[in-house]
């Protein structure tokens, strides 16, 4: 299943110096200091917030049917160890890729507005005026009210000019046929209503969770072509309206940005924002993690993060604990800046 | 006034069906009105007219809110603007929004947990309303009892005196529903209006099984060979999606149906079924179904419902447009047992009591657990109701009498299959009615003929085909086809 690929590749990725709950924290794109850092420093952006409404108890599931097929191995305290079986297996390439940074559950919101419009479009072709709209959301249901009196739907011209950006955007897409098949046979019109995904995944004999991430990867993939050509598609860009997510700092670390960038030090950005150094320093952290041409040499001079990545290279390990004991006359402040700005040049 | 006219004034419609006049008639009149009508016969109508003749709205309290959901999704599909839901749904801004025009909407649905509250119990209480509808009444009664108590305590919301008529809805009533009904909302002589229960064109066949496996076998194979659309219910979702499954193998074009299915996936599923694109809906009979097709052929019960009222609604979906249809309930060893089990599955235990009564006693909220989850959230409530009004021994006798009352409505079901009675006419005694006369083909006891009531399944046309995108979306999207 391709949901446990994805898992054991996460669980891989973060060379059993986590526990596994830290992937399910990945996973529904928890806002947390710890797991926005592990995010630049595993490299793990395409996989953050792919599953915002996974729960809990489905999550045990995977992990324990991972257990059962003797991929990894459980330890008491939550963390875990992965078997030579289980190595081969997450070495094995996805069949599908996400974009889950730039989007966090976003990607569904946007596919709902798709089919309320589409829909909608579908019964006015028909001369049906009043319909039981497939989206209850009152909000989104707004959001379309508008975007069809914005576009003049009364003019009747919409179907055509939404049939032609979904076409030619889909056609532009090098992914495989069936996922495109799947994100348009879960939209419906007029009489045409869409299908759900136990009769998808017995269409395709895949689990209906394998499914749905073919679904999610499909979107994702959509989504990239109408934000790279926006002035092809002007009608679909109009409906990814605040769909990307383009501020990737949380806010807080925003705010601490505003102050560092005007010449504020930790220690003064602390006093004004009251709150703790450590936090600052997550934030600065952050910051580091997301932005190219960000320079931590103000904190760590050149020759000592080489020092780090050395260790990191000859201990082969990136764990802040065995860093910091190879190392102590580093902080973990130190540390987490070179890792963090590693991630993103290496 | 001429009540016909406006009924083509405002639903274009020639005639009323039977009842709805008398019932709106007296509403008119100011009368309280109990009203037992079978779904899918025009109940909401009865309110829904008025509406357009007082100048005042119309207050429709409303416990289960999926009914809630279509109802409000039908007036808004008729171009009725002036209409809201009051639930658990809304955000802080929408309600506040709803509630300071309240007096501007013709409708106004609410749940009972809505109506309690202090905010908007004031505001109702402050109102002038020209129709108070009690829906889905059975609930005060039934469920009421143990289950629903804030529609229980409803009678607190309506002012004592000159207050607008009360109608009270319901499908399914026994006399102690009845009863219960016009007590808790203290009404007031009520014109009472009953819908003969009786469903001629629905024909009932029993079936008994050595074992679980058997029945299985003999649903694939009967819905494999006979024409739907139909409907099987099933006690839990894991069996929905495994018959469905099944079924699906043997290309029939079934689905399952159930609370765990995203909102989305319910949604395709029932217009799917009524643009006949589906032949079979596997559903638990735990989840209310907001399904209005017409031309449902078969209903078919896995294992049997905890009581005749559901079973009644159940088969109810069956033939609304007046064609024959047949029902069939299954049955083998220990179905009873499971259906008493599942009956009382949700009911406060003594233990639960004691604990309640501990914490109370420690000074510690009752909250609490509910919150840590030693109680589900049905039982808290129901224990905060009774044990607000009654001793913890008073209480614990309460909750045995329902558990005793919920064995004997099971016992009543298996009654129609061990006993050699006329099962419509254990059906109808339920609801305080008689049989007048016996009709042909009537159920398995009377003695009945299958083969021209049951149609051949023609299995080249049913099963939903898959094309490619393209083609689809130009079925969506494009003109000329
Ligand atoms: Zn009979």
């Amino acid at each position: 299943m391709l949901i446990q690929q994805i898992l054991l590749k996460i669980l891989y990725t973060f060379q059993q110096e986590r526990t596994v709950s830290a992937a399910f924290h990945l996973l529904k794109g928890k806002r947390s200091g710890q797991t926005i850092h592990d995010v630049g420093l595993y490299n793990l952006y395409p996989f953050f917030g792919l599953l915002p409404k996974l729960t809990r108890q489905k999550f045990d599931e995977q992990i324990d049917l991972l257990f059962a097929k003797n991929a990894i191995l459980i330890e008491e305290n939550g963390y875990y160890s992965i078997t030579e079986y289980g190595k081969q297996l997450a070495a094995q390439s996805l069949p599908i890729s996400f974009d889950s940074w730039h989007y966090r559950g976003n990607e569904h919101l946007f596919f709902s507005r798709v089919s309320l419009i589409v829909q909608s479009l579908s019964h006015q072709l028909h001369q049906k005026n009043t319909f039981i709209p497939i989206e209850r959301n009152e909000q989104i249901q707004q959001w379309v009210r508008q975007f069809l009196l914005r576009h003049q739907y009364q003019k009747q011209l919409l179907q055509q000019a939404l049939h032609s950006e979904i076409s030619v955007s889909l056609s532009m897409l090098t992914i495989e046929e069936k996922i495109k098949d799947l994100i348009i046979y879960r939209l419906s019109g007029y009489n045409e209503p869409g299908f759900t995904w136990q009769q998808l995944a017995f269409g395709y004999e895949m689990h209906e969770m394998d499914v749905q991430l073919l679904y999610i990867s499909g979107l994702h993939a959509w989504l990239n072509e109408l934000s790279h050509k926006s002035a092809q598609y002007p009608l679909l860009h109009d409906i990814m309206q605040n769909i990307r997510v383009e501020v990737l700092l949380t806010s807080s670390a925003n705010a601490t940005a505003k102050l560092y960038k005007v010449g504020r030090t930790i220690e003064e950005i602390s006093q004004i924002r009251r709150l703790k150094i450590n936090t600052i320093e997550d934030h600065i952290v952050e910051m580091a993690m997301n932005e190219t041409n960000f320079s931590i040499e103000p904190f760590i001079t050149i020759e000592e993060q080489q020092q780090v990545l050395a260790a990191v290279e000859d201990y082969g390990t990136k764990r802040l604990k065995t860093l910091k004991e190879i190392l102590p006359h580093l902080s973990y402040f130190q540390l987490r800046l070179t890792l963090a700005k590693g991630a993103i040049t290496t | 006034m001429n009540l016909q006219g406006a009924l083509k004034q405002y639903f274009g419609y020639d005639t009323f069906r039977s009842g709805q006049e008398e019932i709106i008639g007296n509403i008119l009149k100011g009368k309280d009105v109990v009203a037992i009508l079978p779904t899918g016969m025009g109940k909401s109508l009865c309110y829904q007219l008025p509406g357009y003749l007082f100048q005042k709205p119309v207050l429709i309290v409303s416990p289960l809110l999926s009914l809630m959901q279509d109802q409000v999704d039908q007036l808004k599909q008729r171009g009725e603007k002036r209409v809201v839901a009051l639930n658990s749904f809304l955000t802080m801004e929408q309600k506040k929004y709803a509630l300071h025009f309240l007096q501007e909407y013709r409708f106004i649905f609410v749940s009972p947990e809505m109506l309690l509250q202090p905010q908007v119990k004031a505001r109702i209480q402050e109102m002038e309303l020209s129709l108070i509808v009690a829906d889905e009444a059975h609930c005060i009664s039934q469920w009421g009892f143990d289950f629903r108590p804030d529609y229980l305590r409803i009678g607190e919301v309506l002012p004592e005196s000159n207050r607008p008529p009360i109608l009270a809805l319901s499908a399914t009533a026994t006399d102690s529903v009845l009863r219960d009904i016009k007590s808790y909302l203290n009404m007031d002589e009520p014109f009472q209006y009953m819908h003969t229960v009786n469903r001629e064109n629905i024909h009932l066949v029993k079936k008994a099984f050595m074992n679980r496996e058997e029945k299985i076998e003999w649903i694939i194979e009967h819905v494999k060979n006979t024409a739907g659309p139909g409907i099987i219910y099933t006690q839990s979702r894991a069996k929905a999606e495994a018959i469905s499954l099944q079924l699906i193998q043997q290309n029939v074009a079934a689905a399952a149906y159930h609370a765990g299915k995203e909102t989305q996936d319910r949604q395709f599923i029932q217009q799917q079924f009524l643009a006949g694109k589906l032949e079979w809906i596997v559903a638990t009979n735990a989840f209310g179904m907001g399904i209005h097709k017409e031309n449902v052929r078969q209903v078919i019960h896995e294992t049997m419902p905890a009581t005749l009222s559901n079973y009644m609604q159940e088969i109810g979906r069956a033939g609304r447009d007046g064609n024959s249809a047949v029902a069939f309930l299954l049955y083998c060893d220990g179905d009873e047992q499971f259906a008493k089990f599942i009956a009382t599955e949700d009911l406060p235990k003594e233990v639960h009591i004691d604990r309640f009564m501990q914490t109370v006693a420690a000074g510690e909220h009752p909250e609490s657990l509910y919150t840590k989850g030693e109680l589900s959230e049905v039982v808290f409530r129901v224990l905060s109701y009774w044990l607000a009004r009654e001793s913890a021994e008073k209480v614990k006798s309460r909750m045995l009498d329902l558990q005793l009352k919920k064995f004997e409505e099971v016992e009543l079901v298996l009654n129609l299959i061990s006993h050699q009675e006329c099962m419509r006419r254990q059906v109808v005694r339920y609801f305080g009615q008689e049989l007048l006369e016996q009709q042909e083909n009537c159920c398995t006891n009377c003695g009945i003929e299958l083969s021209n009531l049951v149609q051949k399944r023609d299995a080249s046309k049913t099963t939903v085909k898959m094309t490619n995108w393209q083609q689809r979306l130009d079925k969506l999207l494009a003109r000329n086809l």
